[in-house]
C-alpha cells in the first residue's frame, strides 16, 4: 500500500469542468493565485465529481473526505465573498438604505441591457476568432513616443499605492476591554449556563462583538464551553465541568 | 519603387504591421493621395477576399489590418505552437459591455451595475489588453481610474469603432423591460420572480 504524501490526500483527485480540467490541487492553486475566477467554478459539479471519485474504503478515506470538505467549504466562502459587492459605500456612492421597487426596477432593467449587450459581444468575439496578424513588431521610433502626464501619474499611483484601509467610521468607540467583559461573563456563568443573546442584550454592536471575542478567548482557555445545537441557532455559554 | 502599382505599396506596409493602420499613416508611409489609397485598398479587398485567400484584409479599430483567414487558424496555431486564447467568460463579456456602452467608468461603477464585485474580471481583461485605464474620475473621492475598451477589443470584435455596435436599446425588447418593471413596481409584484428575471 502506498502512502499519500503528508497533507496531500487529494493528490490523485482530478476534475473535469468546462473552465478547467486537471488535478484538483492545481485547481485550488489557480484559484488562490487569481489565475482562475472562483465564480466561474461550478462548486456543485465539483462536489458531484468528488462523490463519484470518492474512495470510502481507502486507508485514508476519512482523511480524503475531511480534506475535501474543508477545501470545498473554503471555496464556498471565497465564492460568496467574491460575489459580495464589497465596495466602500461612501466612496462609491453606494447606499445602505434598501432600494425602492422603482430603483430596483431601474437597476434590473439596466442590468438586463448589459446582459443582452454581453450576449451580443460574445457573438462578435466568436465570429471574429482565429484572425492572426503579422508577428513582426515595429520598434517604436524615437521622437514619436509621447507619454501623457495623466498616464504617468496613473502609473505612479498604481506602483506606489497602498491597500485601502477598510472604512471604520460606522463603528462606535470600544468602551470596555476584553478583560472587563471576561469578568462580566465569568460572573454571569456563576449562575449556570447563559445565552449569548441574553448576555449581550444591553450592549451595542461593537461591545457585543467584543463580548463574543472574550467568550471565544475564555473557551480557548477552557474556562467555558460554547454550545450551538443547530446552525445559526442560539449560542449558549456553559461553565466548564 | 517607381513604377510600382500603388496597391503594392499599401500591401507592403500593411504586411509588416501587427496593428491596424489608419488612412493618415498609410498616406504618410506610401506618399499616395487619398484617391489612390482608396483605390488600392479596394483592389486589396478583392485580392484578399475570405473565400479565396489565406490572408484577409480587415477594416477594424479605425484602420486596415492584414490577418490570416480564420479558416486557416488551426494550421497557424499548429505552426506557432500556441493554443487559441481561452474564450472569455460570461462575466468578462458583461464587464466589456459595461465599458463599451456605459464607459468610460470606474471599477466601482461596473460592480454597481453588475451587482457583484468585478475587480478580478477587470484585472484579467486588462491583462488581455481588452480593457484599459483611459483616465481618472477627478470628481470622485480617491480619483479612481476610468476604464474603457481598447483597440485590441475593437480588432477582436471586428469593429471599426465603438459606434459600430448596435445601440443597447436595440438589443433588448421593450416587452422584456416592461415585464421587469411590472413585476417589481406593481403592488402585487413578486420580488422573487423579478429577481430571477435577468439571471
Amino acid at each position: 500500500m502506498t502512502q499519500e504524501p503528508l497533507g496531500r490526500s487529494l493528490a490523485d483527485f482530478t476534475v473535469e469542468l468546462d473552465v478547467y480540467s486537471g488535478p484538483y490541487e492545481w485547481l485550488l492553486a489557480l484559484i488562490l493565485k487569481d489565475e482562475l475566477e472562483i465564480f466561474e467554478v461550478p462548486l456543485r459539479e465539483l462536489v458531484e465529481s468528488y462523490l463519484l471519485a470518492r474512495k470510502p474504503d481507502a486507508a485514508n478515506g476519512l482523511e480524503r473526505d475531511t480534506d475535501f470538505a474543508g477545501s470545498a467549504a473554503a471555496l464556498i466562502l471565497l465564492k460568496s465573498r467574491t460575489l459580495s459587492p464589497a465596495l466602500d459605500a461612501d466612496a462609491e456612492g453606494m447606499e445602505d438604505e434598501p432600494l425602492s421597487p422603482e430603483e430596483l426596477a431601474e437597476r434590473l432593467t439596466q442590468y438586463l441591457k448589459v446582459r443582452r449587450a454581453a450576449e451580443h459581444l460574445k457573438e462578435r468575439f466568436d465570429a471574429n476568432a482565429g484572425h492572426y496578424t503579422s508577428a513582426h513588431t515595429i520598434p517604436p521610433r524615437q521622437g514619436r513616443l509621447s507619454v501623457k502626464q495623466d498616464r504617468v501619474v496613473l502609473a505612479a499611483r498604481q506602483a506606489f499605492s497602498r491597500l485601502i484601509e477598510p472604512p471604520v467610521r460606522h463603528l462606535g468607540p470600544i468602551t470596555v476591554t476584553l478583560q472587563e467583559l471576561a469578568g462580566i461573563i465569568r460572573t454571569a456563568l456563576s449562575g449556570g449556563p447563559v445565552s449569548y443573546e441574553r448576555l449581550t442584550s444591553d450592549m451595542d454592536r461593537m461591545n457585543s462583538a467584543v463580548a463574543f471575542a472574550a467568550a471565544l478567548s475564555l473557551a480557548q482557555e477552557g474556562a467555558l464551553t460554547l454550545a450551538q445545537h443547530e446552525p445559526f441557532g442560539p449560542l449558549t455559554l456553559e461553565p466548564s465541568k | 519603387m517607381s513604377g510600382q502599382v500603388p496597391a503594392y505599396l499599401v500591401e507592403a506596409v500593411l504586411f509588416v504591421s501587427a496593428r491596424p493602420i489608419g488612412l493618415p499613416d498609410l498616406r504618410s508611409a506610401t506618399g499616395l493621395t487619398d484617391e489612390e489609397l482608396l483605390s488600392a485598398l479596394s483592389g486589396l479587398r478583392e485580392r484578399y477576399a475570405p473565400g479565396s485567400s489565406g490572408i484577409v484584409l480587415r477594416e477594424v479599430a479605425g484602420g486596415y489590418l492584414l490577418s490570416t483567414n480564420p479558416a486557416c487558424a488551426e494550421a497557424v496555431e499548429r505552426f506557432r505552437r500556441e493554443a487559441r486564447p481561452t474564450p472569455l467568460s460570461g462575466a468578462a463579456h458583461e464587464v466589456l459591455a459595461c465599458a463599451l456602452y456605459l464607459g468610460p467608468l470606474t471599477r466601482g461603477a461596473i460592480s454597481r451595475v453588475r451587482g457583484v464585485n468585478s475587480d478580478a474580471v477587470v484585472r484579467s481583461l486588462i491583462e488581455r489588453h481588452l480593457l484599459a485605464e483611459v483616465g481618472t474620475d477627478r470628481e470622485a473621492p480617491g480619483v479612481p481610474a476610468l476604464l474603457g475598451v481598447t483597440e485590441e477589443f475593437l480588432s477582436a470584435t471586428g469593429a471599426s469603432s465603438p459606434e459600430d455596435f448596435p445601440p443597447v436599446e436595440a438589443l433588448v425588447t421593450q416587452e422584456e423591460l416592461a415585464r421587469v418593471r411590472e413585476r417589481l413596481v406593481s403592488p402585487d409584484a413578486s420580488l422573487s420572480d423579478a429577481a430571477s428575471e435577468p439571471s
